[in-house]
C-alpha cells in the first residue's frame, strides 16, 4: 500500500446537500470540523468506528460538541503535552478523524510542566470528582427524560433542543475530562508493568472483576430471560421474529405480568441506544427490538449465564494474577507495583471505560433526539425523523420561523437518499486516508483505536494474499468457530450463540451480545478496548487491532482466535 | 633485583594485582573475608617477564609484531599470532622457574593430600578493569592439570593467551605493548564440582540493582561460562534473599572431569540430570549470601564464578573460584533506584511518548 492515500473522492465543500456552514456556526476549540480538503492529504486520517452507518445532519452536532470540542478542550486542559486532541473531517457521511498535535518544542515543555501539577490531585481525588460529574449528569439526565413535550409550543420545544445540546456537549466534556488522565494513568502502569517483566497479558487482569452500571444491566436482561421461562412464555419467543415480538407481547394476556417486568426494566435501563451518540438511533423505550430480540437469542442457550459466578471467577482470576506478578518481584519492585496498581485500582480506567458508557456514550444523545422528534412532530413533518436531516442551525431557524419546514421537504428527501448512498458504501470505504505514519500519539487514538504498529503493519501489507491475522492478544484462550461479519449494530441480536463475532469495533451497546459468542476479533483497538474488556469479563478469546479483520473474513468462514498469541487464523469458506 | 615467582593464595590481597594480576590476587581477598576459595599459588608477573627475556624470545616476539601491517586484518593478525603463540609453546622454562614451580604443584599436592593433584590453570591479566572485561574468558583457562610436566605445558599455554589474535589487535589499536600488562597465572587445586556457574549481584540484562541473577549447571564450570548449555536460571532479590524466579533447562552438555586424561571435557548430559533443578534453595541463599558479601566489600556490583563442591553439606561455604567487578552496568545513573511510583514521570514516558 502506498505511504499516502489520496482523499480527492471525498472533496467537497458541501457537509450534505444544500448545506455549506457559514464561519463560526458552531463554536471550536483547537481545530473545527471539516469536509475534506487536498492538504488534509499532508495528515493521517482513520475511518472511525463509531458510526458505523454515518452520521446525518443533526447526528453532525455530535462531532462538533462531543468529539472535537470536548477531545480538544479536554487536551488543552489537562493538558496532554503532545495532542490538542482529536479533529474530524466527512467522507461522505462518515467521519475520519486525526489527532491534532503540538508542533512548538517550547509549548510541548510548558504543557509537560502544567500536567505535572494537574495529573497528581486529579488520580488522588478521582473517585470524588467521578462521583460529582455523576451527580451532575443524573440531574440533567432526571430533567430531560422526565421532560414531557406533549402540549408544549415549537418555541418551548426549540428551548428543550438548545438545552438538550448544552447537557450533551456538557456530558461530553467530562467524557474526555475523566478519559484521558484515567488513560495516561492506565499507560504509566502498563509501562511500570513492562520494566518489572510482568507478562503484558496478565496487567488487565489486575483491574477486572469490578461491577459496573452496563454489567447491572446484562444481569437485568438474563433475569427476564429467566422470567420468561418460569412464566411459560418462551413459545412467544421461538415462534416470532425479533420485530415482532413487542406487539405479539403486548397483546398476549399471558404475557402481561412479564411486559410489566420488561417495561420497569426499561424504565431503568432503556434510556440507551443501540450505537455510541447516534441521534438518529430510538431507544431502547422507543424501541424496543433490541432487548426482546437479546433475549430471545439468550433463551437458545442451554443455561443462564451465571454473573455471580462469572464474576466471582474474575475476580479470584485478579487476585490471583496479583499474587503471582508480586511473587516474581523484589521488595523493592514490589513497593513501585503495589503504588501503581493501588493508583489504577482507586482511578481505575479498565472499570471507568465500561461505566461510564451506562450515564454518556449510550444515553446523552437521546435528549436532543427526542426534542428533535418532538419538534418534528409538533411541525407536522411526514416523517417523525424528519429533523435530523436538518442541521442544528437549519432547524433553529424554522424554530424561530424564518425559514419554514415545508421549504425543507426536498432537501430532507436528497438527504436522506444521501445517508442511504453512504451507508450503502461504508463496507468499501478506506480505512485510512493521507499520508501514513509510523505511530501516532494522542493516547486515545492509540489505545482505545488501536492505532498501534500492528495496525499500521496491517494498513502496509494490504493487497497480499493474508490468511493469517495478527493484532493485540486481549483475551486469552484460543478457540475455532464460524465467524459472523457485522459492520453495524443493526443485526446485533442475531447473533447465535458460538459464533465468533468479527467487526471493526464494539461499543457498549454490544456487551450483551458476549454471552452468546465464542470469541471476539475487531479491526481497530487495544487491551483496553471495549471488545478486550468486556472479553476478559466474559472470559472469551479475543483479538483487537487487526486492522482488516473485516475486509478478509466473510460470514461463515471458519476462524481460529488465538487470544493468547493475538492471532487469528482464517479457513476461507469457499 | 630480587625476583618472586611464586606467591600463595593465602599471602595474596588487591594490592598484589601487578604480581598476580587481578583474578588470584582478588582469590587471596576473599580467604581474608573467610570466603572458601581452592588453594592454590600464582607464577607471577615476574615470571612471565624472565620468561620473555629468554631464549631471546622477547626480540623474536617483536619482529613477528612488526610483520602486522594492519591490525583490522583479522586474518593476517591471525596468522602472526598462532606464529608467536607456537614460539611461545616450544620455548623452554628456565629452570629457576619451572624448579620453583613444580615445587610448589608438590607442596600444594602435599597440603590437599593428593599425590597427583588435579589443578585449574587460569590465566590472571593485570590490566585495568575495563581491559580486563573486554578480554573475559579470552585468556586460556586449563581444568584438571595433573602433574608436574603438564602444569609447565598448561603454564606456557596461558602465557602464549597474551597474543591472541584479539589480544594482539586491542593492543596494536590502543597503542599497548604486552609489557604494559603482563601475565600472572593462577594454579588452583580443582574443585570437585557438584555443580557450578555464575552468579550477579545486579540483573545482568536490566540493570536492575535489587536482583540477584544464578546461572548454574551440573558438573564444571565451563559449559556455562562458553555458553554451550542453556543453563538453569534463577533470579533472587537482593534485600529478602527471596527466591523469584526459578527456571530449570534443559541442560544437554556437562563439562566432566575425566580422570585417566586428567582433564575436564564436554560431554552429552545423561538423561536424568538433563531436567534436574541443580540447586536447592538453601544453596540457592548460600550463593547469593556469598555474592552480596563479596559486592559489600568491593562496593560496587560484581559477578563471581562459584562451585558447589560434590560433598559440600547443607550450611557449608559455597567455593568462590573467581570474582570481578560488573563493567555493563555499575556505572548508570541511580536515579532507576527509585522505589516510588511515580504517576506523572510514567505517563509523561509511556502515555505521552513523542
Amino acid at each position: 500500500m502506498a505511504n499516502i492515500i489520496p482523499v480527492d473522492e471525498f472533496i467537497t465543500d458541501e457537509w450534505y446537500p444544500g448545506f455549506k456552514p457559514k464561519y463560526g456556526h458552531s463554536a471550536w476549540c483547537t481545530e473545527p470540523i471539516n469536509t475534506f480538503k487536498k492538504e488534509d492529504e499532508k495528515r493521517f486520517w482513520f475511518l472511525d468506528f463509531h458510526w458505523p452507518k454515518g452520521l446525518s445532519p443533526m447526528g453532525i452536532t455530535f462531532l462538533e460538541d462531543g468529539y472535537s470540542w470536548s477531545t480538544q478542550a479536554a487536551a488543552q486542559g489537562l493538558p496532554l503535552p503532545p495532542g490538542k486532541g482529536i479533529v474530524q473531517r466527512l467522507g461522505g457521511t462518515h467521519v475520519y478523524a486525526s489527532e491534532v498535535p503540538v508542533t512548538s518544542e517550547w509549548e510541548m515543555g510548558f504543557r509537560g510542566a502544567r500536567i505535572e501539577k494537574n495529573l497528581p490531585p486529579f488520580l488522588e481525588n478521582f473517585p470524588d470528582i467521578w462521583k460529582d460529574r455523576v451527580w451532575e449528569l443524573d440531574m440533567g439526565l432526571e430533567y430531560f427524560e422526565n421532560y414531557d413535550s406533549s402540549g408544549k409550543s415549537i418555541q418551548e420545544l426549540g428551548q428543550n433542543l438548545v438545552d438538550a445540546r448544552i447537557f450533551h456537549k456538557r456530558a461530553w466534556e467530562i467524557h474526555f475530562e475523566m478519559m484521558y488522565p484515567l488513560l495516561a494513568n492506565y499507560l504509566g502502569f502498563y509501562g511500570v508493568c513492562g520494566e518489572l517483566n510482568i507478562d503484558p497479558g496478565e496487567i488487565s487482569k489486575f483491574l477486572q472483576g469490578y461491577d459496573t452500571k452496563i454489567l447491572e444491566c446484562d444481569r437485568g436482561l438474563w433475569e427476564l430471560t429467566d422470567k420468561v421461562k418460569s412464566d411459560g412464555i418462551s413459545d412467544l419467543f421461538e415462534s416470532n421474529e425479533a420485530e415482532n415480538l413487542k406487539t405479539v407481547l403486548d397483546s398476549d394476556p399471558r404475557a402481561s405480568s412479564w411486559m410489566s417486568l420488561f417495561n420497569d426494566f426499561l424504565q431503568k435501563y432503556g434510556h440507551r441506544t443501540e450505537g455510541i451518540s447516534d441521534i438518529n438511533l430510538a431507544s431502547w423505550i422507543e424501541d424496543p427490538t433490541s432487548p426482546l430480540g437479546t433475549i430471545k437469542t439468550f433463551l437458545m442457550k442451554e443455561e443462564s449465564h451465571d454473573f455471580d459466578a462469572a464474576q466471582k471467577a474474575s475476580v479470584e482470576e485478579r487476585e490471583e494474577s496479583i499474587e503471582n506478578a508480586r511473587s516474581s518481584l523484589t521488595s523493592e519492585e514490589q513497593e513501585k507495583f503495589d503504588g501503581a496498581l493501588g493508583a489504577c485500582q482507586h482511578a481505575n480506567f479498565a472499570w471507568w471505560n465500561d461505566e461510564h458508557n451506562y450515564y454518556i456514550d449510550l444515553r446523552a444523545t437521546i435528549p436532543m433526539r427526542k426534542a428533535c422528534l418532538a419538534l418534528g412532530e409538533a411541525m407536522g413533518c411526514e416523517n417523525k425523523d424528519d429533523t435530523l436531516f436538518l442541521f442544528y442551525p437549519e432547524l433553529m431557524e424554522v424554530v424561530n420561523g424564518s425559514k419554514s419546514i415545508s421549504d425543507c421537504k426536498e432537501m430532507i428527501k436528497d438527504r436522506r437518499d444521501y445517508y442511504d448512498h453512504w451507508e450503502e458504501k461504508r463496507p468499501s470505504m478506506p480505512k485510512v486516508l493521507g499520508f501514513i505514519p509510523e505511530e501516532v500519539a494522542d493516547p486515545i487514538m492509540i489505545e482505545i483505536f488501536g492505532m498501534h504498529h500492528h495496525f499500521f503493519n496491517a494498513m502496509k501489507a494490504e493487497g497480499q494474499d493474508v490468511q493469517t491475522l495478527t493484532g493485540v492478544a486481549a483475551s486469552k484462550g484460543t478457540i475455532t468457530g464460524k465467524a459472523r461479519v457485522l459492520h453495524n449494530a443493526g443485526e446485533l441480536h442475531k447473533i447465535e450463540p458460538g459464533e465468533i463475532l468479527v467487526c471493526e469495533a464494539t461499543s457498549p451497546n454490544w456487551t450483551p451480545a458476549f454471552a452468546k459468542i465464542a470469541a471476539c476479533v475487531c479491526d481497530g483497538g487495544g487491551t483496553l478496548t471495549h471488545a478486550s474488556i468486556i472479553s476478559r469479563e466474559y472470559r472469551i478469546p479475543c483479538v483487537v487491532g487487526v486492522g482488516l479483520a473485516t475486509s478478509v473474513i466473510n460470514t461463515g468462514d471458519e476462524i481460529e482466535v488465538d487470544g493468547t498469541k493475538g492471532i487469528v487464523t482464517v479457513f476461507k469458506n469457499q | 633485583m630480587e625476583y618472586h615467582f611464586i606467591i600463595w593464595v593465602k599471602d595474596l590481597d588487591d594490592n598484589c594485582v601487578s604480581l598476580a594480576g587481578s583474578k588470584v590476587a582478588r582469590l587471596g581477598e576473599l580467604k581474608r573475608m573467610n570466603l572458601q576459595v581452592p588453594d592454590g599459588f600464582a607464577v607471577s608477573t615476574d615470571a612471565f617477564k624472565l620468561f620473555l627475556k629468554s631464549n631471546n624470545l622477547e626480540n623474536k616476539i617483536a619482529d613477528k609484531i612488526k610483520l602486522i601491517t594492519n591490525e583490522d586484518d583479522l586474518d593476517q593478525v591471525k596468522t602472526i599470532s598462532n606464529r608467536i603463540r607456537d614460539i611461545i609453546e616450544k620455548t623452554e622454562v628456565p629452570k629457576e622457574i619451572s624448579r620453583e614451580v613444580k615445587n610448589a604443584y608438590e607442596e600444594l599436592s602435599f597440603n590437599c593430600f593428593d599425590i597427583n593433584l588435579p589443578t585449574a590453570v587460569r590465566s590472571s591479566a593485570t590490566g585495568e578493569d575495563s581491559a580486563e572485561s573486554s578480554f573475559a574468558g579470552q585468556f586460556d583457562t586449563y581444568l584438571g592439570v595433573t602433574g608436574k610436566k603438564r602444569l609447565i605445558n598448561a603454564l606456557r599455554k596461558c602465557w602464549s593467551s597474551m597474543f591472541t589474535a584479539r589480544a594482539l589487535s586491542y593492543r596494536l589499536k590502543n597503542g599497548l605493548s604486552h609489557e604494559d600488562s603482563p601475565m600472572a597465572v593462577g594454579v588452583l587445586e580443582l574443585i570437585h564440582a557438584r555443580v557450578s556457574g555464575v552468579a550477579f549481584s545486579i540483573h545482568p540484562v536490566t540493570g536492575s540493582k535489587d536482583r540477584m541473577v544464578i546461572e548454574g549447571n551440573w558438573g564444571w564450570g565451563e559449559s556455562v561460562v562458553q555458553g554451550v548449555v542453556t543453563p538453569d536460571h534463577i533470579e533472587v532479590g537482593k534485600t529478602d534473599l527471596r527466591i523469584l524466579e526459578h527456571q530449570i533447562s534443559n541442560k544437554k552438555i556437562v563439562s566432566a572431569f575425566d580422570y585417566s586424561e586428567g582433564l575436564v571435557f564436554e560431554r552429552k548430559m545423561p538423561k536424568l540430570f538433563r531436567e534436574a533443578a541443580i540447586l536447592n534453595d538453601e544453596e540457592i541463599i548460600a550463593i547469593c549470601r556469598t555474592v552480596k558479601l563479596i559486592e559489600k566489600k568491593y562496593g560496587y556490583p560484581v559477578d563471581v564464578e562459584w562451585v558447589i563442591n560434590r560433598n559440600r553439606k547443607k550450611n557449608d561455604l559455597i567455593t568462590i573460584v573467581q570474582t570481578r567487578p560488573e563493567t555493563v552496568h555499575s556505572q548508570e545513573d541511580q536515579n532507576q533506584a527509585s522505589h516510588k511510583w511515580d504517576p506523572v514521570a510514567y505517563a509523561k514516558k509511556y502515555a505521552f511518548k513523542s
